[in-house]
């Protein structure tokens, strides 16, 4: 049984026009998998869904076979969230938030929670209103992770933090992974951060699931195909090619990708339009991420 | 053994860890019985998922360069001088194909592909830095 899985899930803010439409995929214990797409693609909606903060319209969530909305304590006791948005009670001080989940999570690890409150540098008795946007963020993650939770959930939990606290936030996270092997899902646009936290990467576009693929899959047998301009090949005739996820027309070529190797996919173009001079190459995820979703608008 | 890793590349994270540690292995700087650091140090210390680090090591294994012992730490195997010399010259095919590549889209000359290849060559021993004879049989 998969630890999360997200079934056919619909959802709209506005009547018909859907957010999410029909997403399904699933995460297996120990998976760690980066939720990407465009600002507005529905990443926070899904994960929303996902805590059981926002109810699918259509379609089922299931975490650790569990309805979210039915079975919310059970739930969110075995769950660890942020999210970049999160407000903790401005009033009270750091130790006050951290003796509260204490009281809230049976399975709370005091020395997870102290090691990570020093590595951090938080003040016990600071107000949570007097501490930086990254501070926040980070007592919010000690929270989140100290009842050593089987599924983490981060929305964008790096958004405006400095390099080295977003760093910081990284390595605890890949701490969490060696000491407790939880399962996590999470949506960033930082895509180093995904390069290294990932072994998999689920992209929606469009209400849907564009890509579901592990992450070095997706270097080594996805593409980008350049066709020179005076090549002659047109974007439907290259669109419609066996493998083709998408093609971006530029001034000077069409940008295409591939789900095959550089090799493979200059062959196939070369052989099935008739032209020369395709440029097919490997690229990292942010450049296979501008690739994807700026040709598919 | 010095690792780093650019996310930014067009190569998989664990295939720059196996590049780097061959590489290692090839030119001498690790030795055989050399222990490796372990799949959670060195995923804390790159800020790399730990998966990625295994997958590295169990090809690496595979491919005979490293060593696993129950219980202990993964050390670089012990190879033949002959095994330990086509190595090298692997490593050496590898960081060639690029500027082969580059020179036949230049549509420079064999020939001179060759010359310049020499040239650079003996530069870079009379370069103090670079270029010395440790490890060379």
């Amino acid at each position: 049984m998969n630890v999360l899985e997200f079934d056919d899930i619909h959802r709209a803010y506005e009547r018909g026009r859907d957010v999410l439409h029909g997403v399904s995929f699933g995460l297996a214990g120990g998976e760690v998998v980066g939720l990407l797409g465009k600002n507005g693609a529905g990443k926070t909606t899904l994960i929303r869904i996902a805590m059981g903060m926002l109810e699918a319209q259509r379609g089922s969530v299931r975490v650790f076979g569990l309805d979210p909305r039915g079975e919310p304590i059970e739930v969110k006791r075995r769950v660890g969230y942020v999210s970049e948005d999160q407000i903790l009670p401005p009033f009270l001080t750091v130790r006050e938030v951290v003796d509260l989940h204490r009281e809230l999570f049976p399975t709370w690890d005091d020395g997870m929670a102290g090691s990570l409150a020093t590595r951090f540098g938080l003040p016990p008795r600071a107000r949570i209103a007097k501490l930086s946007k990254g501070q926040a963020r980070q007592v919010a993650l000690l929270c989140a992770v100290s009842h050593r939770p089987e599924l983490l959930l981060l929305d964008e939990p790096a958004g405006g933090l400095d390099p080295a606290a977003r760093r910081e936030f990284l390595e605890a996270s890949i701490d969490l992974l060696n000491e407790a092997g939880s399962t996590i899902l999470f949506s960033s646009h930082y895509m180093t951060d995904v390069e290294r936290m990932a072994r998999r990467v689920v992209m929606i576009h469009q209400g849907n699931v564009l890509v579901d693929r592990g992450l070095d899959d997706l270097r080594e047998n996805h593409c980008v195909a350049l066709v020179p301009r005076e090549a002659g090949a047109s974007r439907e005739a290259l669109a419609g090619l066996e493998g083709c996820l998408g093609v971006r027309e530029r001034s000077d070529a069409l940008h295409a990708v591939f789900a095959l190797d550089p090799g493979s996919s200059c062959a196939l173009i070369e052989r099935e339009l008739g032209v020369s001079g395709v440029n097919c190459r490997n690229v990292g995820l942010e450049e296979m991420f501008i690739e994807l979703v700026g040709g598919q608008s | 053994m010095l690792i780093v890793v650019d996310p930014q590349s067009g190569v998989p994270v664990y295939r720059q860890l196996m590049d780097q540690i061959k590489f290692h292995v090839a030119s001498g700087l690790a030795k055989p019985g050399d222990e490796l650091p372990s799949t959670r140090t060195l995923s804390a210390e790159l800020g790399v998922n730990p998966m990625t680090i295994s997958k590295a090591y169990s090809f690496l294994e595979r491919e005979g360069v490293i060593e696993r012992r129950p219980g202990r730490p993964l050390i670089v195997s012990g190879v033949a001088p002959d095994e330990f010399r086509s190595r090298k010259i692997d490593q050496l095919r590898e960081g060639l194909r690029p500027a082969v590549t580059v020179a036949r889209q230049l549509g420079v000359q064999r020939s001179e592909a060759v010359r310049i290849f020499e040239e650079m060559f003996d530069d870079a021993a009379d370069d103090p830095d670079r270029g010395t004879e440790e490890g060379t049989e």
